[in-house]
């Protein structure tokens, strides 16, 4: 695909090779209250970063501007090489390429599971029907699902349907995999099926950002870990650092009433 | 905007299963009561109760004796509309060209039979006991109507009772309709046939067998029809001062044979639905099923219409090479520009045609060059839908349907753009054609099918995002909704003709199709709105997190949802819209009202004669009204909407 010149530079300069997730000193106000606050961070290939944080320190504001469902303001953010600008061809380019998995699932009621994981693929994709429908089978197998496939959302449990959601995400081959609490919305007995999946996908070498209160994930499966407070990133560093070790006073105390 | 506000709509996509099929758990069995029981509880419970029974019951015994006697009164010269049959429904239509009319009536009764063969085989139809209870009903009704009909007779002017030659006292009503003894056989008969059922149904087991409702339909219209060969239903003459059973004249002797005719076509329809179901007919004769009712109402208005005398010539060397032009160019474009491969030269040919649309208006304007004006608006048929054309491009499957699409409306569009300019030669009292219920029926169809996609564009419009729109959309519905009705259909008829530009008119029923069509459109795009404003902003989210473009999310993921939310207030919103068709009859047209209200009242033989022509027009409307509202219901059941 083409990529404009401007871009191409903005790549140069700010992102290595294997940077999937660059961002640079991200603002972002809803209104005066500032939802962000000079965020600064690279994500690599292959990496998993889960993002901790208090309600309201603006995780889910941080991980939605990645895809552009919220605008940031000021600063950049690079997303696999390419910058995200109010030009309409690289935001549709980014969204084909990251996947998200919502802590509400947003699957669409009025489609079967099938149709639900193929429309994208077969829409924006371009992809031939029968090809999409043997991909959505598949991913639903990975998925541990396979049964499901003609069912209506509304016909499954919410585990089932957030596993619909991821493989509706990978439906579009994604190279980044975004995760809002991708288990809040669950009970107890589902969400091991779900971070099953999310885990084998880690495996497989996916790019990750999930943002999570599953502390259990964090230590397994992230690569590191990212603390949020106030729209300001906190602290940084492995799992085994973090949970261990923390450096600062408010992750000490984030962690002392969460664990 | 697309917070969820409908408590109906939300919570869609979290727990309820969508299509409604989720078995509903088995109903435990209601122990039956004994007639006895059923009064006590429901009837006579407390005292209170019992007294209310009694007093509402005696209320609506008197409703119905005044209601009876105003209906079945000697006075009433029903006669004024069994003689008029044919006016009240299609006024003065030419009684050689009547063959259209059949034409249409058997186009309609076949497409109805395929339907219900083909789709609602499976219904479940009506329980033998129920059926036998509401034929004893039935009877008990009729005995009570004879029961509460008060004995009158028939007087002159001056209040003199009437009696004929043998001194027995004249009763207009009975002499045409058989005597009271022939009432009170026929309640016996249905009380009868009831009772009988019931009994040799024996058990309750055998009572919950059911009758197929389709199969009792078309042995009752079975029955109705055989009866206007013993019965001559309709058309009296008038001669001397009575009414004369004229043979060869009435009503049922000259439709008895067309409707026998249809009688049989809807059997063979039904039975052609039922075979092909069979033989497991799936989608693609469902699809051309559909697609034929939608373009029926085009093609038999032309039947009902259109000049037998039509300017072949000019159609052959105009009208067709020109429809065939833009589907076949207009194919080959799209067929282009929906290739995933066009990239930046599908929006160079895209933002060109546009150009060239919108350049033949402004040359009009200035009339640099002429041009015919459904070739400006087949360019700009093609130019929006070449705007659109990236959206849908895919596989090769996908885009030779999307180009079936595209021959489909300029086939539709060009046939319309021609029959309305082919003025009629069939002579005719009136500047209409045609009049009475036909009419009616007209106007509310057309203005459906226009309305329902006005609507929904103008509902898109106004939550779109480019403010142009907003501001349009926004405009156009507040004005209409502001302005009453009959000021609207005024203007249509009367002041629209001084709008028009030089060498175009428009017919008194194209201009009041139009203004139903705005006024409709306007309540229809608030329903639609409500629909979109019900979609959960998740809806959304998820749409563009999976890269889908603007159109895309609007046509496949938020009208599909939106559109099954409005479904009842968009129904009831055609019901009404059928009702206010009576309004023809203030702008001049001969209607079904105008007839009963002004038309049969003038005529010699029944001057000033009007309850029953209007208490006919109610019947009429009342059962068609009805029969939308209950089909509506059906359609709502199936779709689940409301149970959710
Ligand atoms: N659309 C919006 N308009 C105004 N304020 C908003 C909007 N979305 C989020 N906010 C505010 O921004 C802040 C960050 O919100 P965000 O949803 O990112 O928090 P979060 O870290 O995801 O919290 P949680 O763990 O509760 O999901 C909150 O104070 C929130 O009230
Ligand atoms: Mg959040």
């Amino acid at each position: 695909m083409s990529v404009s010149d401007a871009t191409t530079a903005v790549t140069a300069e700010l992102a290595a090779r294997d940077d999937m997730i660059v961002c640079e000193g991200v603002n972002k106000w809803f209104g005066d209250f500032q939802a962000l606050d000079g965020i600064s961070a690279v994500i690599k290939e292959r990496e998993v970063v889960v993002v901790l944080g208090p309600s309201g320190s603006g995780k889910s504001t941080w991980i939605r501007c990645i895809n552009r469902l919220e605008v940031h303001q000021e600063g950049r953010i690079v997303v696999d090489g390419v910058e995200l600008t109010n030009d309409l061809r690289n935001i549709e380019k980014i969204r084909s390429e990251v996947g998200m998995v919502f802590q509400q699932f947003n699957l669409f009621p009025h489609l079967t599971v099938l149709d639900n994981i193929t429309l994208a693929p077969i829409w924006v994709r371009k992809k031939p029907k029968r090809e999409t429908e043997e991909l959505a089978r598949s991913l639903l197998e990975r998925v541990g699902i396979p049964e499901q496939a003609e069912k209506y959302p509304g016909q499954l449990s919410g585990g089932q349907q957030q596993r619909v959601a991821i493989a509706r995400a990978l439906a579009m081959e994604p190279r980044i995999m975004l995760f809002d609490e991708p288990t809040s919305a669950l009970d107890p007995e589902m969400i091991k099926e779900v971070l099953d999946v999310m885990k084998e996908l880690a495996t497989s070498g996916m790019t990750m950002m999930v943002v999570t209160h599953e502390m259990g994930f964090a230590r397994e499966v992230a690569d590191r870990v990212i603390f949020m407070e106030d729209g300001q990133i906190v602290e940084t560093g492995t799992p085994e650092h973090f949970f261990t070790s923390p450096e600062e006073e408010r992750t000490r105390l984030f962690l002392s009433q969460i664990l | 905007m697309g917070l969820p506000m409908d408590p109906v709509a939300a919570n869609v996509d979290a727990v309820e299963p969508w299509a409604g099929e989720a078995e509903p758990a088995q109903k435990p069995e209601e122990p039956s009561l004994s007639a006895r029981q059923w009064v006590r509880q429901n009837l006579f419970s407390t005292p209170f109760n019992s007294v209310l029974t009694v007093v509402f019951g005696l209320f609506s015994l008197l409703v119905a004796r005044g209601l009876l006697n105003f209906t079945f009164s000697e006075e009433r010269e029903w006669d004024a509309v069994r003689t008029n049959l044919r006016l009240l429904f299609t006024h003065a239509y030419p009684e050689e060209q009547y063959i259209r009319i059949w034409v249409c009536v058997g186009t309609i009764v076949v497409l109805a039979g395929l339907s219900v063969g083909l789709l609602a085989g499976r219904g479940r139809g009506v329980s033998m006991k129920k059926l036998s209870l509401n034929l004893i009903g039935v009877g008990s009704a009729v005995a009570l109507g004879v029961v509460l009909r008060e004995p009158s007779v028939l007087k002159d002017a001056d209040g003199e009772v009437l009696r004929d030659d043998d001194g027995v006292l004249r009763e207009s009503f009975a002499a045409a309709m058989a005597d009271r003894w022939a009432w009170w056989l026929a309640a016996a008969v249905l009380v009868g046939a009831g009772a009988a059922l019931w009994h040799l149904l024996g058990d309750e087991r055998r009572r919950k067998t059911f009758v197929p409702s389709v199969e009792m339909f078309v042995a009752l219209v079975g029955l109705l029809v055989a009866s206007a060969w013993v019965y001559p239903w309709g058309h009296y003459a008038f001669a001397d001062g009575e009414f004369i059973a004229e043979p060869g004249r009435t009503v049922a002797m000259t439709t008895k044979l067309p409707w026998t005719v249809m009688w049989v076509l809807l059997i063979a329809a039904i039975a052609t639905g039922r075979q092909l179901r069979r033989a497991g007919a799936g989608g693609g004769v469902r699809v051309a099923l559909n697609l034929a009712w939608l373009l029926s109402p085009f093609v038999l208005y032309w039947v009902v219409l259109r000049d037998p005398a039509l300017d072949w010539g000019r159609v052959a060397t105009v009208d067709i090479p020109l429809a065939v032009l833009f589907a076949v160019g207009g194919a080959a474009v799209l067929w282009l520009l929906t290739d995933p491969r066009i990239g930046e030269l599908g929006r160079i040919i895209a933002t060109g045609l546009v150009g060239v649309a919108a350049f033949n208006w402004v040359a009009a304007f200035f009339g640099w060059y002429s041009m015919l004006q459904k070739v400006r608006l087949s360019f700009l048929l093609l130019a929006l839908a070449a705007l659109l054309a990236h959206n849908f491009a895919g596989e090769r499957a996908q885009r030779l349907r999307l180009l079936g699409g595209w021959a489909a409306v300029t086939a539709v569009f060009h046939y319309m753009a021609t029959i309305m300019n082919t003025p009629s030669t069939v002579e005719t009292p009136t500047e209409a054609l045609i009049g009475g219920f036909a009419v009616t029926v007209i106007v509310a169809v057309f203005t459906l099918l226009f309305s329902f996609p006005l609507g929904v564009l103008l509902a898109l419009a106004r939550t779109s995002k480019l403010p142009i729109f907003r501001v349009l959309a926004t405009s156009f519905i507040e004005v209409i909704r502001g302005v009453p009705l009959i000021t609207i259909l005024i203007f249509c008829a009367v002041i629209l003709k001084l709008f028009l530009p030089d060498g175009m008119s428009i017919s008194l029923i194209a201009a009041a199709t139009l203004g139903y069509t705005f006024f409709s459109a306007a309540y229809l795009a608030e329903n639609v709105r409500g629909g979109l404003q019900s979609i959960r902003r998740g809806q959304f989210e998820a749409s563009d997190a999976v890269g889908l473009t603007g159109v895309q999310r609007t046509v496949f993921i938020v009208l599909p949802q939106a559109l099954r939310v409005s479904i009842p207030p968009l129904v009831g919103q055609m019901i009404a819209t059928f009702k206010e068709t009576s309004l023809l009859a203030i702008i001049g047209i001969f209607d079904l009202l105008r007839m009963a209200n002004s038309v049969i009242p003038a005529q010699t033989q029944f001057l000033g004669v009007k309850r029953e022509g209007l208490l006919f027009v109610c019947l009429v409307y009342w059962i068609f009204a009805y029969s939308m509202s209950k089909h509506s219901q059906r359609l709502e059941k199936k779709l689940g909407v409301g149970e959710r």
